[in-house]
């Protein structure tokens, strides 16, 4: 079956990105597609490229990208929710003046229809909240 | 069928009233997170009303030291048991 998941929940706020994960691994694990976790609210914070977890805790914003990279899963984060959070990839971040790019790959910043596009075009949407 | 999944306690949020309302007759839920402790003898009164239809995850009663320790109506599944859950159920609706 093809999948989506929207996750809402910070990662270390919330177990909402373990679970997540977890899920997202038990999927393509029975062979289903995972298409896209979709990064929306708070959750837009996995996609932080800077963040540095002490070494002997899971790194989630490491996982994901492996994950992507691993299964061909798109990360999709809600521009919206990102840009007002700081988080900017380097076209978003030459726009509004900033010299940083807070962004990691293979993330990208999308609109909010993409989630719309997901949730029709999948089979199964599940969400993971705060 | 709609998988419903609760990750609040019934002690701490009243979402699974949310929840208990909007579940159809063959409507199944799934306790993920601290919603775990739903499971417990002393709280699972709360979902009398859904007996047999009430699963617990595995990993997350594991992680509490709670596992063994459900009552016994209520069906433990990992997360393979999650995701079969999500194949067998329309839709899935999460509550938080």
């Amino acid at each position: 079956m093809r999948y989506a998941i929207l996750l809402m929940g910070a990662p270390y706020s919330h177990q909402a990105s373990h679970s997540a994960l977890r899920f997202a691994r038990a999927l393509v694990a029975r062979g289903h597609r995972l298409e896209a976790v979709f990064f929306y609210h708070d959750g837009v914070h996995n996609a932080a490229r800077l963040a540095a977890p002490p070494q002997d805790e899971p790194h989630l914003v490491d996982a994901w990208a492996d994950l992507s990279r691993e299964h061909e899963v798109a990360l999709q984060v809600c521009i919206a929710a990102a840009l007002r959070r700081g988080l900017l990839d380097e076209r978003e971040a030459a726009r509004h003046g900033k010299d940083g790019i807070s962004v990691a790959e293979p993330f990208e910043l999308t609109g909010l229809g993409q989630l719309i596009d997901l949730g029709t075009r999948c089979d199964r949407l599940v969400t993971f909240g705060p | 069928m709609l998988l419903h999944v609760v990750n609040r306690s019934p002690a701490n949020s009243r979402v699974y009233e949310q929840a208990l309302s909007a579940m159809g007759p063959d409507d199944v839920l799934l306790l993920i997170e601290d919603g775990v402790q739903g499971a417990l003898p002393q709280l699972v009164r709360y979902y009398a009303k859904i007996e047999g239809r009430l699963f617990a995850l595995r990993e997350d009663l594991e992680a509490r030291g709670l596992l063994g320790r459900c009552a016994e109506s209520v069906q433990v599944v990992d997360v393979d048991g999650f995701v079969t859950l999500t194949e067998e159920a329309e839709r899935t609706v999460s509550w938080y």
